[in-house]
């Protein structure tokens, strides 16, 4: 059964998440285990995990955004800028600043999936492109916001802030289409041998141009949630972050190769890493030390998970999850589509 | 059955959507110091009493030379506990996360670097909590801090643009880099065209991202000698402004020819001056915001000078409420005096 358990990313990681839990909760009694710090935390990371959720689905097919940062950045900007300097209602310019995500989106899976650029290459280049458009539109920052703007993000609800409630939403949603429905499940395929997924019928090019255009309408969603959580848009909004969230998509169980993971993988490994520097801002543990503990432990956490998988499973050690499916159940799929 | 179901989602969206709290509304004319602050009745010091600096690019040398260095010299001094935390690169809203999450630990007094008006959340959240809170470096006006302590980044822009006038002769052609984007520097920049546009004969030839890194700075210099050669002289804005622009110039065979002013005064950028490759530094006293912003949480924290019977009671703090720290011009002629110190 713990055999079983620590074979799946999302179990161990949980686990491993929960033991750090304790012993922080043992080591700083007073500060760690509040219901302040733990919503807190939650806050924190909920942003990170929007767009992780959407790089996981990217990887799962076998590919990955790195204009993610830069359309948080843009969405809210634009969102920003209209409301401020064209007095648009905030639903219009919500809907304008997705509405540049998706098409952010749609170039980027156009470009990769139907003229074959290099995904690297195009969304190198596309994060450029969005980040300058970003100082272009929000400037040097662009605050006082409409009240109901900001209210989507600082409103509360049980005592927690809102953005971890959309977290929470999404990661439901979408964990339920890529489990329980067909066409997200085609990921899977795409991602473990692209080939042969066109051969059995699956439009490989259709799915990943949907892919980016899910990814960037996530990273969108989310640039529209931290502006209005910070009551400001700021053109240096989600810099870094690609990276960020592409180091807690693998820490959940995906793999560069394409073709493994799972949605709630998304938000255990953004966990993991906003639980960890969470840990080290109560310890006081200097910010010039951070990124080199940071960079040990997932290091070393990504070290135990393989040991333990490798320990407990030699026969399907790092297997991709489409070659489990049955070839009954490949079947069944296709007849679906 | 179908209808029980119905009522039961009904009723469930209904509690969630009353148990939702929306944000209070922010009014201009707001009560700057209504919350409770939490202060100390005794003017002993307590060693486990907390000082937070929450920064961002913590490794910054300039930060680390100045602001730093002074903070931890005050905590030493004082006898009191000081930290230093913020994310390792420049990254505004992980310096948010970090002050939402120093919040929670509830230290005596918060001291924050004013780094984009974004940080105003973070800032009234941490009023809200009872924490002194001081900004430091560039204020944040529509945020409730306690106190501001820093340097008129307008100014800095002036200073520059008076400089730089009275070195190219009135004259001829410049240009300028920094960090765009950052409010701070927008208003340096502002304040370098608004003294530049005074004299028709000088043309700006463009505004440029340095990105805060020297490498980057020195492309952009060498490519635009290459692209004009009659360039009169360049101004920076951020620490690496300076080293870039400079090593650029000399690469060119330019010392001296093509003027070059900026901000900082680090040990390379004082040893520039001196080679006669920068002309200008307009230096900021950075010891000053961090030393006095941490002793002016202190004397929130113990009431030091209490000027009525409840401060907090009727909206008023025993400290200032804004410092300008003014600024340093370092020339070859007093070079000598900062390269001793």
């Amino acid at each position: 059964m713990l055999k079983k358990l620590l074979q799946d990313r999302v179990y161990s990681l949980g686990i491993t998440i929960a033991l750090i839990c304790l012993v922080a909760s043992i080591l700083f009694p007073a500060n760690f285990p509040t219901f302040e710090n733990v919503s807190q935390v939650m806050l924190n990371l909920s942003i990170d995990t929007i767009v992780a959720v959407g790089m996981m689905l990217l990887l799962i097919s076998g590919a990955f955004d790195l204009s993610v940062g830069s359309v948080v950045a843009f969405s809210g900007g634009l969102a920003a800028n209209l409301m401020y300097f064209h007095n648009l209602p905030v639903p219009l310019a919500i809907l304008a600043g997705l509405s540049s995500a998706i098409l952010i989106g749609w170039v980027n899976g156009y470009l990769i999936a139907y003229q074959g650029v290099n995904p690297m290459i195009q969304t190198l280049a596309m994060m450029g492109i969005v980040r300058g458009g970003a100082l272009l539109v929000a400037g040097a920052g662009i605050q006082n916001l409409p009240y109901w703007y900001n209210a989507i993000g600082q409103s509360k609800l049980l005592g927690i802030q809102m953005p971890v409630w959309y977290m929470l939403l999404i990661v439901a949603i979408l964990s339920f289409l890529v489990n329980k429905t067909v066409f997200f499940r085609r990921y899977y395929y795409i991602g473990g041998n692209e080939k042969a997924a066109h051969l059995s019928g699956i439009r490989v090019k259709q799915m990943k141009l949907y892919g980016f255009i899910l990814s960037a309408a996530l990273a969108g969603i989310a640039g529209i949630l931290l502006s209005s959580r910070l009551g400001a848009a700021m053109s240096t909004l989600g810099r870094g972050m690609e990276l960020r969230v592409i180091t807690a998509v693998i820490l959940g169980g995906a793999s560069l190769s394409g073709g493994v993971g799972k949605i709630p993988g998304a938000l255990l490994g953004a966990m993991f890493m906003g639980i960890i520097a969470n840990i080290m801002v109560i310890a006081r543990v200097s910010g010039l030390w951070q990124d080199i503990i940071l960079g040990i432990i997932l290091i070393f956490a990504v070290w135990l998970d393989l040991f333990v998988q490798k320990r407990s499973l030699h026969q399907n050690f790092f297997r991709p999850i489409w070659k489990k499916e049955s070839s009954k159940e490949l079947g069944k799929a296709e007849l679906v589509e | 059955m179908k209808r029980l179901s119905t009522v039961l989602y009904t009723t469930c969206l209904t509690g969630l959507l009353v148990a939702c709290e929306l944000p209070p509304r922010q009014h201009s004319g707001e009560k700057q110091t209504a919350d409770i602050i939490r202060t100390s009745a005794s003017t002993e010091v307590d060693p486990n009493e907390e000082y937070v600096m929450v920064t961002t690019a913590i490794n910054m040398p300039m930060y680390v030379n100045h602001d730093q260095a002074a903070f931890k010299k005050w905590g030493a001094a004082r006898g009191v506990k000081v930290s230093v935390l913020g994310p390792a690169e420049w990254d505004v809203p992980a310096q948010i996360e970090t002050i939402e999450q120093v919040i929670a630990t509830r230290p005596a007094g918060l001291l924050i670097n004013g780094t984009d008006p974004g940080i105003t959340q973070a800032i009234n959240k941490a009023v809200a909590a009872g924490i002194p809170t001081v900004v430091y470096d560039s204020d944040i006006p529509g945020s409730r801090r306690h106190a501001f302590l820093g340097t008129d980044w307008y100014q800095i822009g002036q200073m520059q643009g008076e400089e730089m006038v009275k070195l190219i002769g009135g004259k001829g052609k410049i240009a300028y880099m920094g960090i765009l984007g950052l409010t701070n520097m927008e208003q340096g920049f502002q304040g370098l065209l608004d003294v530049i546009k005074k004299y028709p004969e000088i043309e700006v030839v463009g505004k440029f991202d340095d990105k805060a890194n020297v490498e980057t700075a020195a492309k952009l210099t060498s490519d635009l000698l290459a692209a004009h050669p009659d360039l009169s002289g360049i101004c920076g804005f951020d620490s690496n402004s300076g080293p870039g622009m400079a090593l650029a110039v000399k690469e060119a065979g330019k010392a001296g020819k093509v003027k070059i002013t900026t901000v900082d005064w680090e040990p390379e950028h004082l040893q520039l001056v001196q080679e006669g490759v920068i002309q200008m530094l307009a230096g900021q006293k950075r010891e000053l915001f961090t030393w006095y912003g941490a002793q002016f949480l202190f004397d929130m924290v113990h009431s030091t000078n209490k000027l009525s019977a409840n401060d907090a009671q009727i909206g008023i703090t025993n400290i200032p409420h804004t410092i300008n720290t003014g600024l340093i011009k370092i020339t070859k002629e007093n070079v000598g005096q900062f390269l001793k110190r």
